[in-house]
């Protein structure tokens, strides 16, 4: 039965990414479209990480308690200054494990 | 000391390669919380491997694991995994002109390999354009393919030693990758826009319990940007007009 189920949840993840480059497919964009779907890169990661780093257990946490949130706005810093992943990662992480450790004390 | 087809070949294999690595190695944690979740809510070990190796995803494999652990119904597991996954519809539609055109073989690789972090690295205006970008897009897609499972199979063997560790905080190396992916790409107001929308709504939505908060907070964020890029199109235009003085008829009729 679990295979069964990892069998059909194959099916839906391929099928959510390759539909839209299928070229029998009857779509066409235009040139608005496709200006539309050129935010589709900042819009999508942003609603997938923003929301990692402001709820915790289903509440909104905003403040000095939420390791998440001393870590983000350090990364972000570090992103729009030093633009190397690497160093954003690095300082991310680093803050995070730290304020967490310190956090717990 | 001409650049070889081979040699050019190699050079992009390795870029792509190298693109990916921080991103390869940030899912690391993520990677070993999804194998070992798979044991220890009592996955065999071909199930748990399965998961990476085929439905190859990381929040849908996770939340998936312990819908299935819960005795979920085929209903709700397939039709999570759906809403979650069916962001990849906007990186299909996006990248549908340069994808449709390709031949089988690299249009079916490319689009089970087409995750969050390979969409990350395609948003160049040439990306997918000729046989050596495709060659990089490949590397970098299917290295992270490789290491993902590379981490599940870690997580897998060394599951039933490991604690519970859902709740450690892992997906904060998730937050911090793609922090580290899209604060450089604000180079103008539009994109800026985007994000505020992006951040604001996601957050609201999710907290709203809104089964389709990720897609719905995006679309929205998309639309903004958009609409932003036309206002200041409109206004330049009308700056231009105005500063040149190109004759009194267009000057009206702004």
């Amino acid at each position: 039965m679990t295979l069964l189920t990892i069998l059909l949840m194959a099916v839906i993840t391929f099928t959510t990414r390759y539909l839209f480059i299928h070229p029998r497919l009857p779509v066409r964009l235009g040139a608005k479209m496709a200006k539309l779907l050129s935010f589709s890169a900042p819009a999508v990661l942003t609603a997938i990480w923003v929301p990692i780093i402001f709820i915790q257990q289903g509440q909104l946490s905003i403040s000095l308690h939420n390791p998440y949130l001393i870590a983000a706005t350090l990364a972000i810093v570090a992103a729009a200054k030093g633009k190397s992943i690497y160093l954003t990662m690095f300082v991310g992480l680093i803050t995070f494990v730290l304020s967490q450790y310190i956090l717990s004390l | 000391m001409a650049l070889t087809k081979k040699k050019a070949r190699w050079l992009m294999a390795r870029k792509g390669f190298l693109d990916m690595l921080p991103l390869n190695l940030a899912v690391l944690p993520w990677g070993i919380l999804c194998g070992s979740l798979a044991v220890q809510r009592d996955f065999s070990a071909l199930e748990a491997i399965l998961m990476p190796l085929i439905v190859f995803a990381g929040s849908a494999q996770l939340v998936a694991i312990e819908l299935i652990a819960n005795n979920a119904s085929l209903a709700t597991i397939l039709f999570t995994t759906f809403i979650i996954s069916s962001r990849h519809f906007l990186y299909g539609l996006a990248l549908r002109d340069k994808l449709k055109v390709l031949p089988t073989k690299w249009r079916y690789s490319l689009g089970f390999l087409l995750t969050d972090e390979l969409f990350a690295l395609s948003s160049n205006n040439k990306s997918f354009v000729g046989q050596l970008r495709l060659v990089y897009a490949v590397v970098a897609g299917g290295s992270f393919y490789v290491f993902w499972l590379l981490w599940n199979v870690a997580g897998v063997i060394a599951g039933s030693y490991l604690p519970d560790l859902t709740h450690l905080g892992l997906d904060f190396a998730i937050a911090v990758t793609f922090i580290a992916l899209v604060i450089p790409t604000i180079i103008n107001l539009p994109i800026l826009v985007t994000v505020i929308v992006a951040a604001l709504l996601s957050v609201v939505f999710k907290l709203m319990q809104f089964e389709l908060d990720l897609v719905a907070a995006a679309l929205i964020a998309m639309y903004s940007g958009y609409l932003t890029d036309r206002f200041l199109h409109k206004k330049n235009d009308v700056n231009n007009t105005d500063n040149h003085k190109i004759s009194p008829s267009v000057k009206d009729s702004t």
